[in-house]
């Protein structure tokens, strides 16, 4: 067992993991979070318009993928609209005292949606879009990350730029700028966190990169480093039993290495 | 809840007492109740005996219960016949609810189901699928149990020729729009879709099939039964509101597809977004222990879901129609009765339970109301706003005719086939052969499919390296995150094999289901049935059933496993001709611990390939007798005897450790078999099939008779392997290697390939259809 895991209750971190109708990647983040030694907790939206509770309680927000509100309209655009509505003030000042947010998935493209990635200039414009895969097909895959910022908070585990293995699931995960010169940008602010890659590394081609991003963009983060959106699903691969092929033997899953990057960086904080 | 005044359409008594024969055969297609002569004129004399005509809801809900779909008329007799006494100790409930119940550890109990959705399908692919799965899922879900996976095998028409069929679409339209219709419902759910099967024929053309099973997981003291016992409880109906989506869908499902008539209306409309929400509520009121009793409601709606509920549980009800929330508020009493509206479920709550599971379905903002209540009795009595609609006894409504049909056991009138020319060139052959749409990959299909979603897919329907899988014989889910116990599913047929001879072509797709499970280290442990058969009412389709299920009994028999849930759809075809018949069977297994779940592809070089089991050299029903258009007149027949050795010599090869990986022969014989197993991880071979019968090479190659696994053990395990076996013929192949696929037979070499270019072939078959 994890030393972490052996925290007494109190000293736990806790994680708001939000859900609204459609959103269905919360129970492997749930576990993920507790396999990490934290305390998560799920968070209907409508608890918190209603003011039964307050995000101010919780250590860091999770926003999970899915299918918010059946992402008829465009993916995750209606529950951005209604964390706009209800939340956004409270959500800014969580931001604002370096907590973590993560949007999977669907949760990236919220977070996107809200302007709260990449939020050059602090202005939280929405100028990074998630558009249809180039494919124009769902494409459900295991494919690889590399670490290509210098986050703090996954530093200790991901900077070494070795390729890990995680799966996607997703229909529109296609990184798009209004203008490549804010793709640029997030480059140069070091806000690209993980991109694209082949097994060994040295390229990264359809299907590696499953959806056409550009520059092989697989998550991007806000300039503080502590708002994260990424389209591949480390919370289904904690174990190594989780993943495929030659990394069914290495001794965990890529997910293990996220979220204990994440708890660490709570407590350290 | 204020009942409000209903404008209503078609009410009042419907004449049947003395009305002539003619006109009740009018009336039958006038009302489209689907019911034939002698249904109607026993109604009539029921009636009669009654005194008084019945109402419009009455004949309606009299059509509903009558229909194949839901009493099951022309089909009861054969399943109680040689189904029933299957049960085992672990069955908790087999064939009763709405889906079997199987003890999974001392704790839990899995609960799985299959259901056909063909007719709606074939006429509205996209909806008629994504229903399919939404009515699965609900099956699982009204047991108390969380869905945890979801399968799916479909039968296409010939997808190579790109002709309209009788509605209009071709097959392209028709492939596409159903594996899109599986992919949103079961993607926006949430629910990982995690084994399937596709197959092409022509006799599909007009009436494609899609047959969609779901597993979930459940605390066996959180299983809720489908059944009203308590008098005085509430009646609930929650999720989505009731509109004229949907109406007629079972008596549709029970005649033979109208050329003319169109029949969108009977395709009901699903949402994925009322689903979603409405089982983590209904999930959080089984936890709280305030659902008594639940039922989803499909195929009949609520008369359907009401009358079996109370039926099954002794009681009866009153039922207040004006309390219905609806889409459209001008619906007749009838039709709110029959509508087959998705996403709602049917629950009996206890009066003191009613606050808090309000308060549950409010904070997933899911729309309710009581409709009812539970009474003591015989008659089921429905009132609309003071009137009464209805007042029947529940043992007549819904136990429904049942038939002993005229059958004719069909004889082959010769066992073998004629034998292909052998080809000149056979790389060219294996080339063009791996990529045939009804041999090659599935990945265009798959990877539209979330199949890790919930992140307990451990074996999943691909594998090998990562975008260089090869395909999986099951899959295999962790439902618990405290335990690696697993559940190992695999769902198929073997159509056209059963299509020769029922009774070996429905073994032989057993035989392969139970094998599927076998090759992972997994237990099989139940099964589930989804028949799909022509038209019962013509001898040649009655006797194909017949030998089908009489072979399912035979099978289960000899392996002490149950069938636990099932379904029977019948009228498949056009008015032409019927569909090859086709019993899609859903093995489960248990796989004890899901770490040490073997898979399908090769792992390393210089390790022995084996092939365990006899050959019979008989091309008949094969993939490679089509392929090459040549007639088959009999299906081999299947020894499950050997099949029992085998199973008994390979578990426990597998359980000390000597099987390194494992896949079923099946479709496309020891070839396609073996160039699957170096796909995975691009490791080629090199085998010698000299000693694996006395036929010909293609007979060798192609056979898809037998109970046959091609194993890979390490040279210094061999020894110990071949000694777990006991009377089982094992023969040595070759040997894993290099990157090519060779193959030899009688010292000349036939096959020599690159195993990239062969799986290239392979895996881009699917790309011109999909």
């Amino acid at each position: 067992m994890d030393s972490k895991s052996i925290l007494p209750e109190s000293d736990k971190p806790r994680v708001a993991i939000l859900r609204m109708e459609g959103t269905n990647n919360e129970d492997e983040a749930f576990h993920s979070f507790r396999r990490s030694g934290a305390e998560p907790e799920y968070v209907h939206i409508n608890e918190i318009s209603r003011g039964h509770i307050d995000l101010e309680d919780f250590s860091a927000i999770f926003i999970p993928g899915g299918f918010s509100a059946g992402d008829y309209v465009r993916a995750g655009a209606i529950f951005a609209a209604r964390l706009r509505f209800s939340v956004m003030d409270k959500l800014v000042r969580f931001i604002s005292s370096e907590k973590p947010v993560i949007g999977i998935c669907n949760g990236f493209q919220v977070l996107a949606e809200l302007g709260l990635i990449p939020d050059i200039g602090g202005r939280q414009d929405r100028v990074v879009t998630l558009a249809p895969n180039i494919s124009s097909r769902f494409e459900c895959r295991y494919v690889y990350i590399r670490m290509t910022s210098r986050n703090k908070m996954f530093s200790a585990r991901f900077s070494n730029g070795k390729p890990r293995q995680v799966p996607v699931a997703h229909a529109e995960g296609r990184v798009l700028a209004s203008d490549m010169k804010i793709i640029d940008a997030i480059d140069e602010n070091g806000q690209i966190l993980f991109r694209y890659s082949n097994p060994d590394g040295t390229g990264c081609g359809y299907p590696w990169n499953p959806n056409g991003s550009v520059k092989d963009i697989a998550a991007i983060t806000n300039p503080a480093g502590n708002v994260i959106g990424l389209m591949p699903h480390p919370e289904r691969v904690y174990y190594n039993f989780q993943m495929m092929g030659n990394e069914k033997n290495d001794p965990n899953g890529t997910g293990k290495d996220f979220f204990d990057s994440v708890v660490d960086f709570i407590l350290r904080k | 809840m204020p009942g409000r005044p209903r404008k209503t359409v078609q009410t009042g008594d419907v004449e049947l007492i003395g009305a002539p024969v003619e006109g009740l055969e009018k009336l039958s297609e006038d009302l489209s109740l689907s019911l034939n002569r002698d249904e109607m004129i026993m109604l009539a004399h029921y009636f009669r005996d009654l005194g008084r005509n019945p109402t419009m809801l009455e004949i309606q809900a009299m059509a509903q219960a009558w229909s194949e779909h839901c009493c099951y008329k022309s089909s009861k007799l054969y399943l109680k016949k040689f189904l029933s006494g299957l049960k085992t100790d672990y069955t908790i409930l087999a064939m009763e609810d709405d889906a079997g119940v199987v003890e999974f550890d001392d704790d839990h109990a899995y609960v799985v189901k299959m259901e056909s959705h063909n007719h709606p399908s074939a006429i509205e692919p996209y909806g008629g699928a994504a229903t399919g799965i939404g009515g699965i899922i609900r099956d699982v879900l009204c047991m108390g149990a969380q869905p945890v996976a979801l399968m799916d095998s479909i039968y296409l028409g010939e997808i190579k020729e790109n002709m309209t069929n009788d509605h209009g679409l071709t097959q392209r339209f028709t492939f596409n729009g159903i594996v899109s219709g599986i992919r949103d419902y079961g993607n926006r759910v949430g629910i990982p879709n995690v084994a399937g099967s596709v197959d092409f024929h022509h006799s599909y053309n007009n009436n494609p099939l899609v047959n969609a099973g779901c597993i979930g997981i459940a605390r066996k003291d959180n299983i809720i039964r489908s059944k009203i016992e308590k008098v005085g409880d509430l009646l609930i109906l929650a999720g989505g509101r009731t509109g004229r989506d949907g109406i007629h869908g079972v008596n549709f499902a029970s005649v033979r597809i109208s050329e003319r008539e169109s029949n969108k209306r009977a395709v009901q409309l699903g949402n994925p977004i009322i689903k979603e929400p409405l089982i983590h509520s209904i999930l959080e009121a089984v936890d709280q222990g305030l659902i008594d009793g639940m039922k989803d409601l499909g195929g009949g709606g609520m008369s359907s879901s009401v009358g079996e509920m109370c039926y099954a549980g002794g009681t009866s009800a009153e039922i207040h129609l004006e309390n219905v929330l609806l889409k459209e508020s001008d619906m007749a009493p009838w039709e709110i009765w029959i509508s087959e509206s998705q996403e709602r479920m049917l629950l009996a709550v206890s009066k003191e339970n009613l606050e808090r599971i309000a308060q549950i379905f409010k904070k997933w903002d899911i729309e309710f109301s009581v409709i009812g209540t539970v009474k003591e009795g015989n008659n089921l009595v429905i009132y609309n706003g003071g009137k009464k609609e209805m007042d029947l006894s529940l043992p007549f409504l819904t136990s429904g005719p049942m038939y002993c049909r005229p059958y004719r056991t069909k004889v082959p009138d010769r066992k073998e086939t004629a034998l292909p020319r052998e080809p000149q060139n056979f790389n060219e052959l294996m080339l063009k052969f791996a990529s045939d749409p009804n041999v090659c990959s599935r990945f265009r299909v798959i990877r539209q499919y979330d199949f890790t979603v919930r992140g307990n897919t451990i074996s999943k329907p691909l594998t090998g390296f990562p975008n260089h899988e090869t395909h999986s014989d099951c899959a295999i889910i962790r439902p618990l995150e405290e335990s690696m116990r697993g559940l190992a599913l695999s769902i198929g047929t073997a159509a056209r094999m059963v299509s020769l001879n029922p009774y070996n072509g429905t073994l032989a797709a057993l035989s392969e289901g139970f094998r599927n499970i076998m090759v992972s280290g997994s237990i099989p442990h139940s099964i589930v049935d989804s028949l799909n058969f022509g038209d019962p009412e013509k001898p040649d389709s009655m006797g194909e059933f017949i030998e089908s299920v009489r072979a399912i009994g035979d099978f289960c028999r000899k392996f002490k496993l149950p069938v636990v849930a099932g379904n029977v759809s019948l009228y498949n075809g056009s008015s032409s001709s019927s569909i090859i018949p086709t019993p899609t069977i859903l093995f489960t297994g248990i796989c004890e611990n899901v770490t040490a779940a073997l898979s399908s592809e090769f792992k390393g070089d210089g390790n022995i390939v084996v092939l365990i089991g006899n050959s019979p050299p008989d091309l008949s029903g094969s993939l490679y007798s089509i392929y090459s258009g040549v007639t088959s007149y009999d299906a081999p027949g299947v020894d499950i005897d050997e099949l029992s050795r085998i199973y008994s010599g390979f578990i426990e090869a597998f359980r000390r450790g000597f099987v390194v990986s494992a896949h079923d022969v099946s479709g496309g014989g020891i070839a396609m078999t073996a160039f699957e197993m170096s796909f995975g991880r691009g490791i080629g071979f090199s085998i010698d099939i000299s000693d694996v019968s006395h036929g010909r090479t293609t007979q060798k190659l192609f056979s898809e008779a037998g109970n046959r696994i091609i194993a890979e053990v390490k040279e210094k395990d061999y020894e110990g392997f071949s000694k777990c076996f006991t009377d089982v013929n094992l023969v040595k192949l070759g040997r894993t290697g290099g990157d090519r696929a060779i193959i030899d037979d009688m010292g000349l070499n036939y096959v020599n390939l690159g195993v990239e270019e062969l799986r290239e072939a392979w895996d881009h078959g699917l790309d011109n259809y999909i």
